[in-house]
């Protein structure tokens, strides 16, 4: 079988304790070339050869943290992840020009967690509630 | 594999050249026709002028009499004749032939390696006009884009956007109040085109679900916090798609 010899070929190319790494979260011995780290230290990987990788499973994310989701990939390499842009975040010019100095840092998603949105209403409420006064008897 | 196909080709012959026949011998040739072939038999005999003067006595035309039916061209044709034969089906109806075909398929797949992508770790793609999670811009020196104009919440068709605005102390309109029912919103992104200033626009986030439904009811800070941590992003896939806007 094709995939069993890319398997351990791909053991070979990694070594055990990454096959062992990956074999716990991402589920395939994948190997390819380390194209990135964001700030959260999550690492990203690039296999263009068909021989390795079947076309749309070529670009994948090592996440640093053991509960992870997809929403700790921050916004820049989230659009290198999902393939809206081809060159990586480090190296694309429109995104490293286009990036304000205002820019806040990525918060994932905090649902289910103390750090949750909360919604709340911005501008004065246009219906309060009645407050009873009691008049002082005389 | 010698599984041929049948020909589908040979049900809609008779029809066409039904279609073909000459109109002024339609009438006498009626019932010649077989049924499946006449192409709307009962209208046919509504429309003839006649229909309502009873059985009056009806010359046939001169070359009625004499036509056999070699002279109608669907009325000998043999269906089955360029298909298979009844042999043929039989073979292959009592010797599963299809469900053999369906398993060769399983089986080509299965020693195939798989496309099955790893969800969080590798994503499908997505593009730059993707329409999820909304986002309140800024302008590059950091004022907000929003002016307050409403047309976002004139044409949104879930009416899930609800503005209110105020005079700020330096005499420009903004809003104070921007909420978007999340909930409500269908993702059809007619906000994003109707805004003049490119203020509301929706991210590439698709992964904001939330526990509670309280969640889904974003506000302007909110908006706004999409906006300023995604800027980046969503600035560049403006400008990828800026050519054709």
């Amino acid at each position: 079988m094709v995939s069993l010899a890319r398997y351990i070929r791909n053991i070979r190319k990694t070594g055990v304790k990454q096959w062992w790494h990956q074999m716990q979260y991402i589920g395939d011995a994948k190997a390819g070339t380390l194209v990135g780290t964001d700030q959260f230290g999550n690492r990203y990987f690039e296999n263009l050869n068909p021989e390795d990788e079947v076309p749309g499973r070529h670009r994948w994310v090592d996440f640093a943290q053991h509960y992870n989701n997809a929403t700790q990939v921050p916004a820049e390499w989230h659009s290198w992840l999902q393939h809206i842009r081809q060159p990586p975040p480090t190296e694309d010019e429109a995104m490293k020009n286009l990036s304000p100095s205002w820019r806040a840092p990525w918060v994932e998603n905090l649902t289910g967690t103390r750090g949750a949105y909360r919604s709340y209403n911005t501008v004065v409420p246009k219906i309060n509630a009645w407050e009873p006064r009691v008049a002082a008897r005389e | 594999m010698s599984f041929a196909r049948p020909r589908l080709g040979i049900g809609l012959t008779p029809r066409l050249l039904t279609a073909q026949r000459s109109t002024a011998l339609r009438p006498a040739l009626v019932a010649y026709r077989s049924i499946p072939s006449s192409r709307c038999l009962h209208t046919e005999h509504l429309e003839r002028p006649d229909r309502l003067e009873g059985p009056v006595s009806i010359k046939s035309p001169a070359a009625t009499g004499t036509l056999t039916a070699q002279d109608e061209p669907d009325k000998h044709t043999d269906l089955y004749k360029e298909g298979p034969s009844a042999i043929d089906k039989a073979v292959h109806l009592f010797f599963f032939t299809e469900i053999l075909r369906g398993m060769w398929i399983v089986m080509e797949n299965f020693f195939r390696p798989p496309y099955t992508i790893m969800y969080p770790y590798e994503k499908g793609p997505l593009s730059p006009r993707f329409r999820g999670e909304h986002a309140l811009r800024r302008y590059p020196s950091g004022e907000e884009r929003c002016i307050a104009c409403k047309l976002c919440e004139a044409i949104c068709p879930a009416q899930a956007i609800t503005i209110e605005s105020e005079t700020r102390q330096d005499g420009s309109r903004r809003t104070t109040k921007y909420d978007i029912d999340m909930t409500k919103c269908i993702y059809c992104g007619f906000c994003q085109e109707a805004c003049p200033v490119d203020a509301i626009v929706e991210t590439q986030n698709q992964e904001f679900s939330t526990e509670t439904r309280e969640e889904l009811l974003y506000n302007k800070e909110k908006l706004l916090a999409n906006g300023d941590r995604a800027e980046a992003e969503i600035a560049a896939n403006l400008h990828s798609d800026h050519v054709y806007r």
